[in-house]
């Protein structure tokens, strides 16, 4: 029971997250509020709230919801690819389809076998000019996250029975989607594919800042966002001014507060699927 | 399968890693719309196609660019760098950058071995794993960043000689080794490891006789954690962009993200490659590492004695 009400909480606290990055995405402005000053515009939260804004005066809320946008939709569909191929790796073994077993293993093990961020570069640098956004690089890191999260719902669908399991199932009568959607996915396969899920779609949002941030420091666009446009890395970017002296601590904890945002959504989600 | 199948694998997969990389890059530059060498060097940026094409060894096919490219490799010949550093030989950005990631490399790997070993000994408690979690959900490009602040408020901006650098390296080291789950992973995965073969119904009867159990559980253990040091490794290895980077080490991340970002492809391609060596070796000392646990779990041990023998 206790456990029950825990995962209840998670998947509250989960969605709620969830929904806040969905709404800061979708309201987010085109451009950023014209600046009101070049330099020393900078105000606290408690004077523009609620997060205050940076030295030439724009709301650090513009930011943030321009950021939610840049990484919320990319974020989500590399999640749902490293799942949607969990779940095969975890069919294929119940089904006792060896060869396609046997490949997505040596699969795994070639693709496993490379560094991801050197991957996602020169997927960057080979990506066509017009495609150059965070979609198809979150979904090259996704493809490079699938072996591991295929290679563990596999072995759980291994330990489970694999095709004996379908088969005893089988024997009490079940129908093949009910065997397959609810027992083998929705029953065992689930904490497992949506952990990896949850897990990818905060290592996309983790990657967009860490590639934007880099950019910023040599002072050039990055290849996740339009030049137009303001990624969270901006108010870490700013953050670490304040570091060496800058009045923009604020910016710091506005940018610390949205990764600790996306991770704990990470874990709310991966919590509230446990298995029971 | 034979005990020498899957390090059997691994050494093949290891050869051909280093040529595997070039070869993707040349079906993808082939693959995706519009001329290689647009894609390698779009329009907005150069000029003359065909020029360019030629320069590159694009304009006879991927069989003429992969082959020209490989075979230079092979000499550790990549041309010069024409956006990244201009005029620079890449193999000499390549020859100062290698042993930069590989010092950071090794280093980071103290953290993961350390925690690894305390937590196969038992020396660190259970209660503390949320602790190692909760510092493992930090990204590295957060922890850098405070690190790169503290190093550039003590010793300035440009301080890239002597122990400033040494201290960049370090805490880049200390970054890689706790950021990312890399801490937590290696603590809680090594643990979970013996854990579940420590319950195994051997140590049982090996404790009965009076043995250890991390002597009689460690030879069956070691290709699950080789294995999880190298995935753990490959994962250091790609933080070392960010942390190079954001640490300001001029290492082989520093060079890629640096040409990735000019669109210097001979750079990209060489810092790629050097990686894919770099993985090559990791999983050709797992395969090594593999087979030499073979053979000492096959080694017959002293004492032991077979059943004729008994009889006689």
């Amino acid at each position: 029971m206790r456990s029950s009400w825990k995962r209840t909480v998670a998947l509250a606290i989960g969605l709620v997250f969830l929904a806040v990055l969905l709404l800061m995405s979708f309201f987010a402005p085109e451009n950023l509020s014209t600046p009101t000053a070049l330099i020393g515009g900078e105000k606290g939260p408690l004077e523009v709230p609620p997060f205050g804004t940076d030295e030439r005066g724009i709301p650090l809320l513009e930011y943030a919801m321009q950021g939610a946008r840049i990484v919320t939709l990319p974020s989500l569909v590399s999640g749902a690819v490293v799942m949607v191929l969990a779940t095969i790796a975890g069919l294929v073994r119940c089904a006792g389809l060896t060869w396609v077993d046997s490949g997505i293993q040596f699969a795994s093990e070639l693709v496993g076998s490379l560094p991801r961020l050197v991957v996602v570069l020169v997927v960057a640098l080979v990506l066509p000019v017009e495609w150059k956004n965070l979609l198809p690089i979150g979904i090259a890191w996704a493809l490079l996250a699938a072996p591991g999260a295929m290679d563990e719902a596999a072995a759980t669908a291994g330990r489970l029975g694999g095709e004996r399991f379908v088969e005893a199932l089988r024997a009490h009568g079940f129908s093949g989607v009910r065997i397959y959607l609810y027992h083998v996915v929705w029953l065992n396969l689930r904490p497992v594919i949506v952990r990896q899920g949850a897990e990818v779609t905060m290592q996309v949002v983790f990657l967009e800042i860490a590639l934007s941030y880099l950019a910023l420091r040599r002072n050039v666009p990055s290849f996740t966002h339009s030049a137009s446009e303001f990624s969270w890395a901006t108010l870490l970017y700013q953050g670490y001014t304040a570091l060496l002296g800058s009045p923009l601590i604020h910016s710091l904890f506005t940018g610390l507060g949205l990764v600790a945002l996306t991770a704990a959504m990470a874990q709310a989600l991966r919590m509230a699927a446990r298995a029971r | 399968m034979s005990w020498w199948t899957r390090p059997l694998v691994r050494v093949v997969a290891a050869l051909l890693l280093p040529i595997a990389v070039p070869a993707v890059l040349t079906a993808v530059l082939w693959v995706l719309p519009g001329h290689p060498a647009e894609i390698v060097c779009p329009p907005g940026i150069c000029d003359g196609t065909e020029a360019l094409a030629e320069r590159w060894n694009l304009h006879k096919g991927p069989w003429h660019f992969f082959s020209n490219w490989l075979a230079s490799a092979l000499r550790f010949e990549f041309g010069n760098s024409w956006r990244a550093q201009p005029g620079v030989p890449v193999a000499e950005l390549l020859r100062q950058s290698i042993p930069e990631t590989t010092k950071l490399l090794f280093l980071a790997m103290v953290p993961l071995l350390t925690g690894g070993v305390a937590a196969a000994v038992g020396w660190l408690p259970k209660r503390l794993d949320p602790v190692w979690q909760a510092v493992g959900l930090v990204p590295a490009v957060i922890l850098a960043l405070f690190c790169a602040a503290q190093v550039q408020i003590e010793y300035g901006a440009m301080s890239h000689d002597g122990w400033p650098a040494t201290l960049r390296l370090l805490l880049g080291a200390l970054v890689l080794g706790v950021a990312d789950s890399a801490l937590s992973g290696a603590i809680i995965g090594t643990r979970g490891v013996f854990e579940a073969e420590l319950r195994q119904r051997y140590i049982q009867i090996a404790l009965l006789r009076g043995e250890t159990p991390l002597s009689n559980a460690l030879p069956n253990v070691l290709p699950a954690l080789i294995g999880q040091f190298r995935a753990r490794a490959l994962h250091i290895m790609s933080g070392t962009v960010v942390v190079e980077v954001v640490l300001g080490i001029s290492g082989l991340g520093e060079l890629l993200f640096d040409g990735t970002l000019k669109q210097d492809f001979g750079v990209v391609l060489a810092a790629a490659w050097a990686f894919s060596l770099l993985s090559a070796a990791l999983l050709l000392l797992q395969g090594l590492l593999e087979v030499a646990v073979a053979l000492w779990v096959r080694w017959a041990p002293a004492g032991v004695v077979s059943p004729g023998e008994e009889g006689a």
